[in-house]
């Protein structure tokens, strides 16, 4: 199988060269190199946009989770509606902030919406958390992968530095355009060899799957249900609750922790630098809670459940039947780990280098000096995160386990950007310092220093199985609404107003009739489909509560359920999207403003004597 | 006609080769699993199947950016679909006469099956009449001006 596998990842290697080949000779402006001209192809941003959604579940991991905890972790994928849900909400709005204000960075635009330089180092600071160890933990996992799947061939370190090398030119070569170009295609790959591959594997399989077999988990898992709402339990690391850790609270709590994803800088950055269209809402309705949410809720058990010896064994008896398809499944599990590297360390290395380098460092640089700059700096972000990720692998995965959680943290101070005029600065940065340390103390990060250094602490990762995002997000929402009720007519607000003001003028005329239906069958399907109401699907479809009988149904309840709420989940995507008109941008009615005052593009006396200093010592 | 500029290009460029290059990659793998031993006419059928999907992507791509196929994917189409059959007649001609029972009919079956599917898109794209003319050389022929004249059969 190595050399089949090793052709089609140069393949894939090799198409990703060829576009930036391609977007190089055609030659566009410098200045467009980091940001495509804030008008990237419209279906590339629209099928990357689930690709990211995926990476940020984790193909690999998923199908392991599953494979050892069954249904109940299968529930977590349905949470791909939700963030399909978010990523409406959110790119919209901030697609019409970003037109109408100027600002083209998240972290300009949050740090001049809340006029605060610290917003824009955190924003900075989650950029760096994802283009390294995040980036650098993906790409050590890749790259044990392909150690395995060549027999050790390629050893993982120089997998590392091969796969790495291979990201970086593409990029390096056609910048911001073409990496999203090449990563789009990563995105259909996925989408059509999750299904395919499922199939196949269904046809060709000897003996009967999921779900006339059950998922082969440890004893003392239920594989076919929810154990309970919560459980009363120290957390990972300290105490196993029993029946599974994806308790209801922990699904949901998964499930918030996935919308990280969407707040996560590089992310953001896509949202803004999108053309306008339409491609929002079929992203969203059709690609990513329809194809990709119901790929992942209907084929993901079938797929786990084979799994049960792990992927290089299930690849090893499908390139039995069929060399391609073999070779294909460790493709499908590789190519969500390589489009995340890819995104995240092409996106953090340019927001880098526009945030520090060209705002502050170098201010007066030409359009092709920049576009040198960011040459240079994507050269640096790619062998840093190789270099992490071949050498530090342990610390990349404590470093990415807090990626993802922390980015939701933002979620308050990007609602108060896109919805919520009343957050205010204070309260955006009491309730993010809050949710950020309880984020920390609840994941390994913040455990293995405390306890290295001082005592045992009586929790472990998400106490009471709830996810660590949820814990920081519980209490920063609730610093923001306290904080924020306590600052209503602070002077800042009058900035918040003029953008708010200046984004709703631009809006579309839209119907406004339903929203009370739909926020309250939003509530009532979360409830259901997430929340504490998700246990009722352990035996709703097996044992009706209505009669004394129960139901043959041949497959789990919980699968039923899961089914159920995923299409309810789509309905509900489609209503935001085209019913509420957030799947549409629009820049016809738009009136740019200034917001405060404009921005002081100078190196601060610090830097400069700090820079002075070396360029006498080195001439 | 969108394509205004060089970008425009290579953004349905992009987008084309997104969509046929996963598709090839399904194709080829269900294709081979078909003309192999333990395959069959099903593996064979679905192959062709991604084959068309992705075709009718394509066209859907044109229909949306409002642009044609160009003389470069016209040719690759018309070069990758005469391999076709000359690796079906050489199959026919040397293969062990069991392959052959095997896999000409199916193959066959969707080498036809794909020439349905351009004329389809032929006749609906531009009409029975207007896609007969874009092969009909003969009329062309005749470099008079008054074979333009509507008596003397010029229609153009």
């Amino acid at each position: 199988m190595t050399p089949l596998l090793l052709s089609l990842l140069v393949l894939v290697a090799l198409y990703g060269l060829y576009f930036a080949a391609r977007t190089a000779r055609v030659g566009g402006p410098p200045g467009e190199f980091a940001d495509g001209g804030a008008n990237l192809p419209g279906w590339a941003v629209m099928f990357l946009l689930p690709g990211l959604a995926v990476a940020g579940l984790g193909v690999e991991r998923h199908f392991t989770l599953v494979g050892r905890f069954g249904l109940q972790a299968s529930h977590v994928s349905a949470g791909l509606v939700l963030v399909a849900i978010a990523a409406l909400l959110v790119w919209n709005r901030l697609w019409m902030a970003t037109r109408v204000a100027g600002l083209f960075t998240p972290g300009e635009a949050l740090g001049r919406f809340y006029d605060s330089v610290a917003l824009r180092v955190v924003v900075m600071g989650l950029t760096v958390l994802f283009a390294l160890p995040f980036a650098g933990h993906i790409l050590s996992s890749v790259s044990v992968l392909l150690e395995a799947a060549t027999e050790g061939l390629i050893p993982r370190a120089a997998g590392v530095w091969m796969i790495a090398i291979a990201l970086a030119i593409p990029a390096i070569v056609g910048g911001w355009r073409a990496t999203i170009m090449t990563l789009a295609m990563y995105s259909v790959l996925l989408a059509l060899l999750m299904p395919g591959l499922t199939v196949l594997t269904e046809i060709t399989a000897t003996g009967p799957g999921f779900p006339a077999q059950s998922i082969g988990v440890a004893d003392g898992i239920l594989w076919d249900r929810i154990p309970g709402v919560l459980q009363n339990s120290a957390g990972i690391g300290k105490a196993m609750p029993p029946g599974g850790i994806f308790t209801a609270a922990a699904i949901s709590s998964s499930a918030v922790a996935l919308l990280g994803i969407v707040f996560s800088p590089a992310v953001l950055y896509l949202g803004q630098t999108a053309p306008a269209g339409r491609g929002l809402g079929v992203s969203t309705v059709w690609l990513l809670a329809g194809l990709v949410a119901g790929g992942f809720v209907l084929g993901g058990p079938v797929l786990a459940a084979r799994m049960s010896d792990g992927p290089l064994a299930l690849a090893g008896s499908l390139f039995e039947v069929e060399p391609l398809a073999g070779a294909g499944l460790l493709l499908l599990m590789m190519i969500g780990g390589l489009l995340a590297v890819s995104f995240f360390v092409t996106g953090g290395s340019i927001l880098i280098t526009r945030e520090l380098v060209l705002t502050y460092l170098f201010p007066k640089l030409g359009a092709r000096q920049a576009r040198l700059g960011h040459r240079i700096s994507l050269g640096l972000a790619f062998f840093f995160v190789a270099l992490s990720a071949s050498f530090a692998p342990l610390i990349c995965a404590v470093g990415a386990s807090v990626a993802l959680p922390l980015s939701v943290q933002l979620l308050p101070a990007v609602l108060g950007l896109t919805f919520l005029r009343v957050i205010s600065r204070g309260g955006v940065m009491a309730g993010l310092s809050i949710g950020c340390l309880i984020v920390v103390f609840t994941e390994p990060l913040g455990l293995i220093l405390f306890e290295s250094l001082f005592v045992e602490l009586p929790w472990g990762r998400w106490p009471l199985t709830i996810h660590s995002a949820a814990w920081g997000l519980a209490f920063n929402l609730a610093f923001v609404l306290l904080s924020s009720a306590a600052t209503l007519r602070s002077p800042d607000r009058f900035q918040r107003d003029r953008l708010h003001d200046a984004v709703e003028a631009a809006l579309p005329p839209r119907q406004t009739g339903g929203r009370g239906l739909l926020w309250s069958l939003m509530l009532l399907w979360g409830f259901l489909a997430y929340g504490p109401g998700a246990i009722l699907g352990n035996s709703f479809f097996s044992e009706p509560i209505f009669t004394d009988r129960s139901a043959d149904l041949g497959v789990p309840s919980l699968w039923v359920w899961q089914i159920l709420f995923w299409l309810l989940g789509v309905l509900l995507v489609w209503w935001f999207a085209y019913r509420v008109g957030l799947g549409r941008t629009s820049a016809e009615r738009i009136k740019p403003i200034t917001l405060g005052e404009p921005e002081k593009r100078r190196t601060p006396d610090w830097l400069a004597a700090g820079l002075e200093r070396v360029v006498k010592k080195a001439s | 006609m969108i394509e205004n500029n060089l970008f425009d290009r290579l953004d349905r460029h992009g987008l084309v080769m997104a969509i046929w290059s996963p598709a090839a990659f399904l194709a080829a793998a269900l294709l081979h699993k078909g003309v192999t031993a333990g395959g069959g006419a099903w593996w064979i059928g679905a192959g062709f199947g991604v084959l068309i999907l992705g075709y009718a992507g394509h066209v859907i791509v044109n229909a949306v950016l409002k642009t044609r196929f160009t003389a470069g994917e016209t040719a690759l189409g018309l070069v990758t679909f005469a391999v076709g059959i000359v690796a079906l007649l050489v199959t026919v001609l040397v293969a062990p006469s069991e392959t052959v029972e095997r896999v000409v009919l199916p193959v066959g079956l969707g080498l036809v099956s794909l020439v349905v599917a351009v004329i389809a898109y032929l006749v609906i794209a531009f009409g029975p009449r207007g896609a007969f003319e874009r092969f009909d050389v003969i009329r062309d022929n005749n470099l008079r001006p008054a074979s333009r004249l509507p008596h003397r059969g010029g229609r153009r």
